[in-house]
């Protein structure tokens, strides 16, 4: 027993030692690993092995030079683009001349090179070592610089990666009359500083992910860390590992692949554009999802109350923002029942309006050939086609666009007999407040929704709206998002939560976090 | 036993479940029924003491299922009275939910054909509803606790405006004399208290409540509402139409809503309101009722509730299509008082007599 602990110890020591000597330490890599590890014998046919595994494109740079401080060969492999070029010239001055006026050690190559290197010659700020020449390759195109000497098993990675982005604007999507001006662009490590210029805390905790399996790109989890219910990071991570695609242009990509139920309607998770809504949403206690090359930023988990509110809610004092939640409550009922409504009460139940109001609605309906169902089918249709296709024009033709097919069509289409006027004041309405809807996504949400209650109110009247006004709060309290019942605040009930629903209370009254989030530390204030 | 921790619900969402079961077809008729058994405008006070009776029977309900954590009537009844006696009794309590839910889904049919759709078929509109029912109800019962939340305060917010502008005919004098006989009085207690039917829910729900120790208050709580609901009907109803009224038309509630017309607002007449909050009370009574029913079946077969979901659909539809008429409706409506009476009234006190008696509790193991 003891002799063999003895032999093991042995070994060891024998390991170290190895480590110390280079010439050893080149035999066992050569004899172990012969094809996957560098051996560091051969630089050129090193450089060969990096070449093909990089495959020669013409953005690819090999550099190579001599060492300034003892005679040895060297190469910087590059994607040119992709790297600072003037932190790849200092980098390269100093290997070539850096220490040659104060030779440290006549046999560098005999002590640790690469400790050398490191420690007294790189000016880059972080530098990493791998050993295969298949990770270096993969390092290389996200833009760092691979470093390869001769006579040194590792590759050096350098931290060079600078490439030409979009600076920070204005948030096209979510515009505020008050609040920052500033937006997520499309470069992670610029969002990721933007959050923590946001929120400085050391509980701010970012995890690295690296997503697709053909072209990867990297993610972001982000939380707060002893704030957040380490149930949902942990929820949110394994959907995460569970990805398994060649590549994900969007964050739009991770939302479907990881949202509870893709046959919803409803958005389960929020994107959003803005960096101090997602510093909020993490100070609540949600998760913050961000992606390499998107603005978009995903937040974890979702409630429908938040698919209602905006940022205003909160930096405008609490009267206008309570107001601003009723309306939009409002809004959304408006939107997904309007016209349904109508229907339902101009085929089905005609003497539930007022008498004057109803025959003034059966006067313009004369000479209109189409049940009222057909009628704000065909308006709803023009109205998502004029959106649509106003959407992608360029803003002065969209607008254009707009009032030609809003006006004009409109006009016309009424003055044919084709549709009732009326019928064209509550298709506006209705379009209107769907853009009311402070969420995009939920704006899609309801617009689909729309036509299933309008095709129900056309088959049952006020008894179909109902049925369906059924259907859709079945759905919603079946439905979840990262563990967390889709339909809170208002349901299960936690009047501590209504604080923040179809009220915003004022702020010296919001004293916990949200208590549906589960968080570890709920105190706020006070 | 049979609840894991994600089925369990919390004590306000028993209450709110009490109050969704208990109020259903109830609003509409129970000012006729109770006109007609009483022939005096007492019927407020009928109400109030049909209610509190109501309690009391709850209080024995939730005592029973007290006794039994964790376990629901299906399965607790076998171990008071043994296997047989057991499953006879279950049986009992299935069946009279799927009567319910029939006997709720034909009067949502009636009520809809007489005043939303006259020219649809009412089958239509009850496969409709029983649709949707099976859709809530594959979820389980955490749903369909939170649809009743959602759905509660829509209610009593849109019944009692309502009701409210009902003012503008209600005279107080149909409501004199107040107590003028006493004997109807016990007459009315024994229409009014079917109202009531549902509170037997608690068999059910006493086993997935968090803390079973708050039922008693929840359930009372929950059976407060229904008694708000149902005195403020009979209020305003008999005030508005009078007694003799109310005794002539079918659903009285609605006749009420119909016989004004309030100008100056977008709206003049309002029955679409109540009716359309109705129907959503209706729909939590029936599938309630149904996921009862389903429940039991699965518990004493101890298979999958999955299945005996979609076999009770068709059941609860013949049961809702064989009354013929109205009339036979309401004898249908009879037929679940007295099983009520039964399943709520007498059975309870007697399997918790023989429980105390034979010292039969499931608490925690000794």
């Amino acid at each position: 027993m003891s002799e063999r602990k003895q032999l093991k110890t042995k070994k060891i020591g024998n390991r170290d030692r190895t480590r110390l000597s280079p010439g050893q330490a080149q035999q066992q890599t050569e004899s172990s690993q012969p094809a996957v590890t560098v051996s560091p014998d051969d630089f050129s046919s090193r450089l060969e092995l990096m070449k093909t595994e990089i495959k020669q494109n013409p953005d690819v740079v090999f550099r190579r030079f001599k060492l300034g401080f003892a005679n040895l060969e060297a190469a910087v492999v590059l994607i040119d683009g992709l790297t600072d070029k003037d932190l790849i010239n200092e980098i390269m001055k100093s290997l070539m001349y850096g220490v040659a006026e104060t030779p440290p050690d006549p046999q560098p190559a005999a002590m640790n090179i690469k400790d050398f290197i490191e420690e007294k010659i790189l000016p880059a700020s972080k530098i990493k070592a791998v050993s295969t020449v298949k990770e270096a390759a993969e390092e290389v195109f996200t833009g760092f610089s691979a470093l390869l000497i001769e006579g040194m098993p590792e590759i050096l990675i350098l931290e060079t990666p600078s490439w030409k982005s979009r600076g920070m604007e204005e948030p096209v999507t979510e515009a505020l009359v008050r609040g920052p001006r500033l937006g997520f662009n499309e470069t992670l490590s610029d969002n990721i500083s933007l959050l923590r210029r946001a929120i400085a805390s050391p509980q701010l905790t970012f995890v690295d992910y690296w997503i697709g399996k053909t072209a990867k790109k990297k993610l972001v989890v982000a939380y707060m860390d002893g704030i957040v219910d380490p149930e949902i990071v942990r929820e949110v991570q394994t959907r995460l590992e569970r990805i398994d695609i060649d590549h994900v242009p969007e964050s739009g990509y991770i939302e479907q692949l990881i949202e509870d139920n893709y046959l919803s309607p409803f958005p389960q998770l929020q994107n959003t554009e803005r960096a101090d809504r997602v510093a909020s949403a993490l100070l609540e206690g949600r998760v913050a999802i961000l992606l390499d090359g998107t603005p978009f930023a995903l937040i974890v988990p979702v409630t429908f109350s938040m698919l209602l509110q905006s940022p205003e809610d909160y930096y405008e004092r609490w009267f206008a923002g309570s107001l601003m939640r009723m309306l939009r409550f409002a809004v959304a009922f408006v939107s997904l029942f309007g016209p349904s409504i109508y229907i339902s009460f101009v085929s089905y139940h005609p003497g539930l309006i007022p008498t004057k109001l109803a025959l003034s609605i059966a006067g313009t309906r004369e000479g209109v050939p189409y049940p009222s169902f057909i009628e704000a089918l065909i308006m709803e249709v023009a109205i998502e086609i004029l959106r649509e296709a106003g959407l992608r024009l360029p803003k002065p033709v969209g607008q254009t666009v707009g009032l030609v097919g809003g006006l004009v069509i409109g006009e016309a289409a009424v003055r044919a007999g084709i549709v009732s006027p009326i019928m064209v004041i509550v298709v506006s309405i209705t379009a209107i407040s769907s853009f009311a809807i402070p969420q995009y996504g939920a704006g899609i949400a309801l617009r689909i929704l729309r036509f299933g209650a309008m095709f129900f109110a056309a088959l049952l009247g006020l008894y179909g709206v109902t049925l369906f006004f059924l259907l859709i709060c079945i759905h919603f309290v079946k439905l979840k998002s990262f563990g967390v019942p889709y339909a809170s605040p208002a349901v299960p009930y936690r009047l501590s939560d209504w604080k923040d629903f179809i009220l915003r209370m004022p702020i010296l009254m919001m004293k916990r976090r949200p208590k549906m989030l589960h968080t570890k530390n709920e105190v706020r204030k006070g | 036993m049979i609840t894991n921790p994600k089925d369990q619900i919390t004590s306000s969402q028993a209450a709110v479940a009490v109050a969704s079961i208990l109020v259903g077809a109830g609003i509409l008729t129970l000012p006729r029924s109770a006109a007609e058994q009483m022939n005096t405008p007492d019927g407020w006070i009928a109400v109030i003491l049909g209610g509190l009776v109501t309690m009391g029977i709850a209080a024995v309900l939730v005592k029973l299922s007290q006794r039994f954590p964790g376990k629901t009537f299906y399965l607790y009844s076998q171990e008071i009275v043994g296997k047989f006696l057991g499953y006879l009794l279950s049986l009992v309590l299935v069946v009279y939910f799927t009567l319910l839910a029939g006997f709720e889904i034909r009067t949502m049919g009636e009520v809809t054909k007489s005043y939303l759709l006259l020219a649809t078929p009412k089958e239509v509109t009850m496969i409709m509803m029983l649709w949707v029912g099976v859709y809530l109800v594959v979820g389980g019962i955490n749903p369909m606790m939170r649809l009743f939340e959602i759905l509660l305060p829509p209610t009593v917010l849109i019944f009692f405006v309502v009701l409210l502008l009902s003012l503008q005919i209600f005279e107080l004098d149909n409501l004199r004399p107040v107590l003028g006989q006493v004997t109807p009085l016990f007459k009315g207690v024994q229409t009014t208290s079917l109202a009531y039917a549902g509170v037997e829910a608690m068999l059910i729900l006493t086993a997935f409540m968090r803390e079973p120790d708050k039922a008693v208050k929840a359930v009372l709580v929950g059976i407060a509402f229904p008694i708000a609901f149902y005195v403020m009907t009979m209020v305003m109803v008999i005030g508005g139409l009078s007694v003799d009224l109310a005794k002539l038309t079918t659903w009285p509630t609605i006749s009420l809503i119909q016989s004004f017309e309030v100008t100056g607002i977008v709206f003049e007449r309002f029955e679409t309101f109540l009716l359309a909050v109705w129907i959503l009370q209706i729909f939590t009574t029936f599938a309630s009722a149904y996921y009862f029913a389903a429940l039991g079946l699965s518990q004493l077969f101890k298979k999958n509730i999955h299945p005996f979901i979609y076999a009770l659909l068709p059941l609860i539809y013949l049961v809702a299509m064989t009354p013929k008429n109205v009339n036979d409706l309401f004898k249908l409506g009879d037929l679940l008082g007295y099983i009520f009476v039964f399943v709520a009234g007498i059975m309870p006190p007697i399997l918790l007599a023989i429980a105390v008696l034979r010292g039969k509790k499931h608490g925690p193991k000794a």
